[in-house]
Protein backbone atom coordinates (compact mmCIF):
# COMPACT_ATOMS: atom_id res chain seq x y z
CA UNK A 1 0.00 0.00 0.00
CA UNK A 2 1.29 3.37 -0.67
CA UNK A 3 2.21 5.26 2.09
CA UNK A 4 2.29 9.05 1.09
CA UNK A 5 4.97 10.85 1.76
CA UNK A 6 5.96 10.51 5.39
CA UNK A 7 5.07 7.20 6.82
CA UNK A 8 3.66 8.08 10.14
CA UNK A 9 0.64 10.04 10.04
CA UNK A 10 0.68 13.28 12.71
CA UNK A 11 -3.03 13.50 14.51
CA UNK A 12 -1.53 16.31 16.61
CA UNK A 13 -4.74 18.47 15.51
CA UNK A 14 -7.04 15.90 15.70
CA UNK A 15 -10.24 15.53 18.25
CA UNK A 16 -12.03 12.25 16.84
CA UNK A 17 -11.78 9.84 13.92
CA UNK A 18 -14.70 7.73 13.17
CA UNK A 19 -14.62 5.27 10.64
CA UNK A 20 -17.93 4.29 9.37
CA UNK A 21 -18.44 1.17 6.57
CA UNK A 22 -20.04 -1.85 5.78
CA UNK A 23 -17.87 -4.75 5.43
CA UNK A 24 -20.00 -7.14 2.90
CA UNK A 25 -19.70 -4.05 0.28
CA UNK A 26 -17.11 -3.87 -2.51
CA UNK A 27 -15.72 -0.44 -2.03
CA UNK A 28 -14.64 -0.30 1.58
CA UNK A 29 -11.18 -1.75 0.73
CA UNK A 30 -9.21 2.37 0.56
CA UNK A 31 -11.72 3.10 3.98
CA UNK A 32 -10.34 -0.05 5.28
CA UNK A 33 -7.15 0.61 4.90
CA UNK A 34 -7.41 3.77 6.05
CA UNK A 35 -8.54 2.81 9.20
CA UNK A 36 -5.85 0.67 9.69
CA UNK A 37 -3.57 3.27 8.92
CA UNK A 38 -4.79 5.93 11.13
CA UNK A 39 -5.04 3.31 13.92
CA UNK A 40 -1.54 2.13 14.12
CA UNK A 41 0.34 2.27 17.09
CA UNK A 42 2.82 5.02 15.62
CA UNK A 43 -0.27 7.61 14.62
CA UNK A 44 -1.93 6.81 17.80
CA UNK A 45 0.99 7.59 19.80
CA UNK A 46 1.29 10.90 18.12
CA UNK A 47 -2.16 12.15 19.75
CA UNK A 48 -3.24 9.89 23.01
CA UNK A 49 -6.39 12.24 23.09
CA UNK A 50 -7.22 11.34 19.73
CA UNK A 51 -10.13 8.71 19.83
CA UNK A 52 -10.09 6.40 16.43
CA UNK A 53 -13.93 4.95 16.27
CA UNK A 54 -14.55 2.31 13.56
CA UNK A 55 -18.58 2.02 13.19
CA UNK A 56 -19.26 -1.50 11.45
CA UNK A 57 -22.65 -1.73 9.67
CA UNK A 58 -24.67 -3.12 7.70
CA UNK A 59 -27.21 -0.96 5.59
CA UNK A 60 -25.48 -0.83 2.14
CA UNK A 61 -24.23 2.84 2.97
CA UNK A 62 -21.25 4.48 1.51
CA UNK A 63 -18.08 4.38 3.84
CA UNK A 64 -17.75 7.51 5.53
CA UNK A 65 -14.88 8.82 7.02
CA UNK A 66 -15.61 11.88 9.85
CA UNK A 67 -12.66 13.75 11.55
CA UNK A 68 -13.19 16.18 13.93
CA UNK A 69 -10.47 18.66 14.54
CA UNK A 70 -8.99 20.22 17.91
CA UNK A 71 -10.96 24.16 17.03
CA UNK A 72 -13.60 22.29 15.63
CA UNK A 73 -13.45 21.72 12.01
CA UNK A 74 -14.93 19.21 10.55
CA UNK A 75 -13.45 16.81 7.38
CA UNK A 76 -15.90 14.24 6.06
CA UNK A 77 -14.23 11.84 3.56
CA UNK A 78 -17.00 9.52 1.00
CA UNK A 79 -14.27 6.62 0.57
CA UNK A 80 -16.39 4.82 -1.69
CA UNK A 81 -14.70 5.85 -4.37
CA UNK A 82 -11.29 7.24 -3.67
CA UNK A 83 -7.91 5.40 -2.96
CA UNK A 84 -6.62 5.27 1.04
CA UNK A 85 -3.31 6.91 -0.43
CA UNK A 86 -6.10 9.97 -1.85
CA UNK A 87 -7.98 10.17 1.89
CA UNK A 88 -4.57 10.03 3.55
CA UNK A 89 -2.93 12.49 1.44
CA UNK A 90 -5.85 14.89 1.68
CA UNK A 91 -6.19 14.19 5.58
CA UNK A 92 -2.49 14.99 5.87
CA UNK A 93 -2.51 18.47 4.13
CA UNK A 94 -5.56 19.46 6.49
CA UNK A 95 -3.64 18.19 9.48
CA UNK A 96 -0.27 20.13 8.40
CA UNK A 97 -1.91 23.30 7.31
CA UNK A 98 -3.41 23.39 11.14
CA UNK A 99 -0.45 22.40 12.24
CA UNK A 100 1.40 25.69 11.48
CA UNK A 101 -1.90 27.52 12.23
CA UNK A 102 -1.78 26.24 15.67
CA UNK A 103 2.57 26.70 15.38
CA UNK A 104 1.49 30.20 14.56
CA UNK A 105 -0.63 31.43 17.02
CA UNK A 106 1.51 30.12 19.64
CA UNK A 107 4.56 31.73 18.61
CA UNK A 108 2.91 34.65 18.07
CA UNK A 109 1.35 34.64 21.99
CA UNK B 1 -22.70 0.92 -62.12
CA UNK B 2 -21.46 -1.37 -65.21
CA UNK B 3 -21.06 -4.73 -63.74
CA UNK B 4 -17.59 -5.14 -64.91
CA UNK B 5 -16.06 -1.33 -62.56
CA UNK B 6 -18.57 -3.12 -59.87
CA UNK B 7 -16.46 -6.21 -59.85
CA UNK B 8 -13.37 -3.87 -60.11
CA UNK B 9 -14.22 -2.07 -57.54
CA UNK B 10 -15.27 -4.94 -55.27
CA UNK B 11 -11.52 -6.63 -56.17
CA UNK B 12 -9.60 -4.00 -55.52
CA UNK B 13 -11.40 -2.31 -52.50
CA UNK B 14 -9.43 -1.30 -49.74
CA UNK B 15 -8.90 -3.73 -47.01
CA UNK B 16 -6.70 -2.20 -43.95
CA UNK B 17 -3.82 -4.21 -41.67
CA UNK B 18 -4.61 -6.08 -38.66
CA UNK B 19 -4.20 -3.29 -35.94
CA UNK B 20 -1.65 -4.05 -33.51
CA UNK B 21 -2.92 -3.69 -29.86
CA UNK B 22 -0.49 -3.07 -27.42
CA UNK B 23 0.36 -5.80 -25.10
CA UNK B 24 -0.62 -4.21 -22.02
CA UNK B 25 -4.10 -2.32 -23.39
CA UNK B 26 -6.49 -5.11 -22.68
CA UNK B 27 -6.81 -7.23 -19.67
CA UNK B 28 -5.95 -10.64 -19.97
CA UNK B 29 -8.31 -12.70 -21.30
CA UNK B 30 -7.79 -16.24 -20.17
CA UNK B 31 -7.25 -16.21 -16.53
CA UNK B 32 -4.37 -16.73 -15.20
CA UNK B 33 -4.55 -19.79 -12.64
CA UNK B 34 -1.16 -20.77 -10.59
CA UNK B 35 -1.34 -23.94 -8.88
CA UNK B 36 -0.99 -23.71 -5.02
CA UNK B 37 1.84 -23.74 -3.50
CA UNK B 38 2.10 -27.29 -0.64
CA UNK B 39 1.97 -24.34 2.22
CA UNK B 40 -1.09 -23.33 0.45
CA UNK B 41 -2.83 -26.32 0.50
CA UNK B 42 -1.73 -27.08 4.11
CA UNK B 43 -3.51 -24.20 4.99
CA UNK B 44 -6.21 -25.22 2.72
CA UNK B 45 -6.83 -28.38 5.03
CA UNK B 46 -6.62 -27.15 8.05
CA UNK B 47 -8.67 -24.06 6.95
CA UNK B 48 -11.27 -27.12 6.01
CA UNK B 49 -10.94 -28.92 9.10
CA UNK B 50 -12.14 -25.27 10.68
CA UNK B 51 -15.10 -24.84 9.03
CA UNK B 52 -16.66 -28.13 9.41
CA UNK B 53 -15.13 -28.26 12.94
CA UNK B 54 -16.58 -25.14 14.70
CA UNK B 55 -19.94 -23.62 14.71
CA UNK B 56 -18.98 -20.14 15.09
CA UNK B 57 -16.69 -18.14 13.03
CA UNK B 58 -15.60 -14.94 13.69
CA UNK B 59 -14.14 -12.00 11.15
CA UNK B 60 -12.46 -9.60 13.24
CA UNK B 61 -9.71 -6.65 11.97
CA UNK B 62 -7.26 -5.75 14.19
CA UNK B 63 -5.37 -2.73 13.31
CA UNK B 64 -2.06 -2.69 15.02
CA UNK B 65 -2.53 -4.24 18.26
CA UNK B 66 0.47 -5.29 19.91
CA UNK B 67 1.61 -8.57 21.04
CA UNK B 68 1.02 -8.33 24.92
CA UNK B 69 -2.53 -6.80 23.58
CA UNK B 70 -3.12 -10.10 21.80
CA UNK B 71 -1.85 -12.13 24.92
CA UNK B 72 -4.24 -10.90 26.85
CA UNK B 73 -7.48 -11.08 24.48
CA UNK B 74 -5.60 -14.87 23.22
CA UNK B 75 -5.85 -16.10 26.79
CA UNK B 76 -9.72 -14.69 27.72
CA UNK B 77 -10.71 -16.44 24.79
CA UNK B 78 -9.13 -19.45 25.64
CA UNK B 79 -10.73 -19.85 28.79
CA UNK B 80 -14.04 -19.96 26.84
CA UNK B 81 -12.96 -22.52 24.13
CA UNK B 82 -12.49 -19.92 21.43
CA UNK B 83 -9.37 -19.99 18.92
CA UNK B 84 -7.73 -17.53 17.40
CA UNK B 85 -6.10 -18.30 13.82
CA UNK B 86 -4.73 -16.04 11.18
CA UNK B 87 -4.46 -16.96 7.85
CA UNK B 88 -3.35 -15.00 4.30
CA UNK B 89 -6.31 -13.33 2.86
CA UNK B 90 -5.40 -14.91 -0.30
CA UNK B 91 -5.70 -18.49 0.68
CA UNK B 92 -9.15 -18.16 2.30
CA UNK B 93 -10.73 -16.37 -0.49
CA UNK B 94 -9.17 -18.70 -2.95
CA UNK B 95 -11.13 -21.62 -0.63
CA UNK B 96 -14.25 -20.08 -0.45
CA UNK B 97 -14.72 -18.88 -3.95
CA UNK B 98 -16.73 -22.07 -5.20
CA UNK B 99 -17.48 -23.01 -1.22
CA UNK B 100 -20.66 -22.58 1.05
CA UNK B 101 -19.50 -19.89 2.90
CA UNK B 102 -18.90 -17.89 -0.55
CA UNK B 103 -20.74 -14.90 1.25
CA UNK B 104 -18.11 -14.23 3.36
CA UNK B 105 -15.49 -13.44 0.66
CA UNK B 106 -15.46 -9.51 1.09
CA UNK B 107 -15.28 -9.30 4.85
CA UNK B 108 -11.36 -10.57 4.27
CA UNK B 109 -9.75 -7.72 3.25
CA UNK B 110 -6.64 -6.04 5.27
CA UNK B 111 -5.76 -7.58 8.62
CA UNK B 112 -8.14 -9.82 9.49
CA UNK B 113 -7.94 -12.38 12.50
CA UNK B 114 -10.61 -15.96 12.50
CA UNK B 115 -11.70 -16.64 15.81
CA UNK B 116 -13.77 -20.01 16.23
CA UNK B 117 -14.89 -22.34 18.63
CA UNK B 118 -17.22 -25.39 18.38
CA UNK B 119 -19.73 -23.60 20.89
CA UNK B 120 -21.47 -20.03 20.05
CA UNK B 121 -20.31 -18.31 22.80
CA UNK B 122 -21.29 -14.85 21.60
CA UNK B 123 -21.36 -12.87 24.84
CA UNK B 124 -17.82 -14.19 26.34
CA UNK B 125 -16.54 -12.90 22.81
CA UNK B 126 -17.97 -9.51 22.57
CA UNK B 127 -17.09 -8.61 25.89
CA UNK B 128 -13.36 -9.78 25.38
CA UNK B 129 -13.44 -7.51 22.28
CA UNK B 130 -14.89 -4.16 23.91
CA UNK B 131 -11.82 -4.42 26.17
CA UNK B 132 -9.46 -4.51 23.32
CA UNK B 133 -9.53 -1.11 21.22
CA UNK B 134 -8.09 -1.85 17.88
CA UNK B 135 -10.38 -5.08 17.22
CA UNK B 136 -13.33 -4.17 15.65
CA UNK B 137 -15.91 -7.29 14.96
CA UNK B 138 -16.93 -7.47 10.83
CA UNK B 139 -19.30 -10.52 10.93
CA UNK B 140 -19.90 -14.06 12.06
CA UNK B 141 -20.92 -17.15 10.59
CA UNK B 142 -22.98 -18.49 13.63
CA UNK B 143 -24.41 -22.28 12.87
CA UNK B 144 -24.13 -22.29 9.03
CA UNK B 145 -25.73 -18.77 9.21
CA UNK B 146 -23.71 -15.24 8.21
CA UNK B 147 -24.97 -12.40 10.61
CA UNK B 148 -23.42 -8.82 10.39
CA UNK B 149 -21.99 -7.04 13.79
CA UNK B 150 -25.50 -5.53 14.78
CA UNK B 151 -26.80 -9.03 13.99
CA UNK B 152 -24.10 -10.78 16.85
CA UNK B 153 -25.45 -8.52 19.11
CA UNK B 154 -28.91 -9.33 18.72
CA UNK B 155 -27.60 -13.02 18.85
CA UNK B 156 -26.14 -12.79 22.27
CA UNK B 157 -29.11 -10.91 23.79
CA UNK B 158 -31.52 -13.65 22.66
CA UNK B 159 -32.61 -16.37 25.73
CA UNK B 160 -31.82 -19.81 25.57
CA UNK B 161 -33.72 -22.50 23.26
CA UNK B 162 -35.17 -24.22 26.23
CA UNK B 163 -36.84 -20.71 26.93
CA UNK B 164 -37.61 -19.99 23.60
CA UNK B 165 -39.26 -23.18 22.99
CA UNK B 166 -41.62 -23.11 26.53
CA UNK B 167 -42.51 -19.91 25.26
CA UNK B 168 -43.77 -20.52 21.48
CA UNK B 169 -45.31 -23.88 22.97
CA UNK B 170 -47.24 -21.28 25.57
CA UNK B 171 -48.33 -18.91 22.66
CA UNK B 172 -49.67 -21.55 20.49
CA UNK B 173 -51.19 -23.34 23.26
CA UNK B 174 -52.95 -20.44 24.33
CA UNK B 175 -55.83 -19.92 22.25
CA UNK B 176 -56.87 -23.81 22.48
CA UNK B 177 -56.65 -22.98 26.53
CA UNK B 178 -59.22 -20.41 26.06
CA UNK B 179 -61.63 -22.31 24.34
CA UNK B 180 -61.52 -24.84 26.98
CA UNK B 181 -62.03 -22.98 29.61
CA UNK B 182 -65.00 -20.50 27.89
CA UNK B 183 -66.76 -23.85 27.36
CA UNK B 184 -66.53 -25.09 31.20
CA UNK B 185 -67.49 -21.56 31.91
CA UNK B 186 -71.12 -22.07 32.46
CA UNK B 187 -71.12 -25.62 34.50
CA UNK B 188 -68.49 -24.25 36.57
CA UNK B 189 -70.36 -21.39 37.25
CA UNK B 190 -73.36 -23.45 38.11
CA UNK B 191 -71.07 -25.41 40.61
CA UNK B 192 -69.96 -22.59 42.32
CA UNK B 193 -73.31 -21.52 42.83
CA UNK B 194 -74.82 -24.54 43.97
CA UNK B 195 -71.85 -24.54 46.48
CA UNK B 196 -72.81 -21.31 47.86
CA UNK B 197 -76.25 -22.44 48.07
CA UNK B 198 -75.35 -25.07 50.20
CA UNK B 199 -73.29 -23.52 52.30
CA UNK B 200 -75.55 -20.95 52.75
CA UNK B 201 -78.59 -23.41 53.64
CA UNK B 202 -76.13 -25.33 55.96
CA UNK B 203 -75.28 -22.44 57.78
CA UNK B 204 -78.92 -21.70 58.23
CA UNK B 205 -81.14 -24.61 58.78
CA UNK B 206 -78.32 -28.04 59.67
CA UNK B 207 -80.76 -30.76 58.44
CA UNK B 208 -83.38 -28.93 57.10
CA UNK B 209 -81.20 -27.95 54.17
CA UNK B 210 -78.94 -31.06 53.46
CA UNK B 211 -81.88 -32.80 51.37
CA UNK B 212 -83.00 -29.95 50.13
CA UNK B 213 -79.53 -29.38 48.37
CA UNK B 214 -79.14 -33.03 48.27
CA UNK B 215 -82.64 -32.66 45.84
CA UNK B 216 -81.46 -29.87 43.74
CA UNK B 217 -77.59 -31.43 42.98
Amino acid sequence: MAASGKATVVLKAVKKITVQFCPFESNVRSTREFLVMVGSEKARSTNINCEVIPLVKHDKSAPVVDITYLDGDKLVLKGANLTSSEMLNAFQSLCTDKDLQAKAAAAKK
Amino acid sequence: MHILKQKLMAVTEYIPPPRVIPPGAYPYQRKRVQEDSPLTLIMKRHLKTVFEDSKMIAVVQNNASNADNMMVLKHRLHKHGIAVKFFPNQVVQSFLEGGLHANMAPLFIGPTVLFVSSEPKVKEMLSALRASQQMTLLGACIDDTLLSAQAVVSYSKLPSVSVVQGELVSGLTMLTSHTASMLQRHPAHLSALLQQYVKQRSSDGGSEGAPKAEEAA
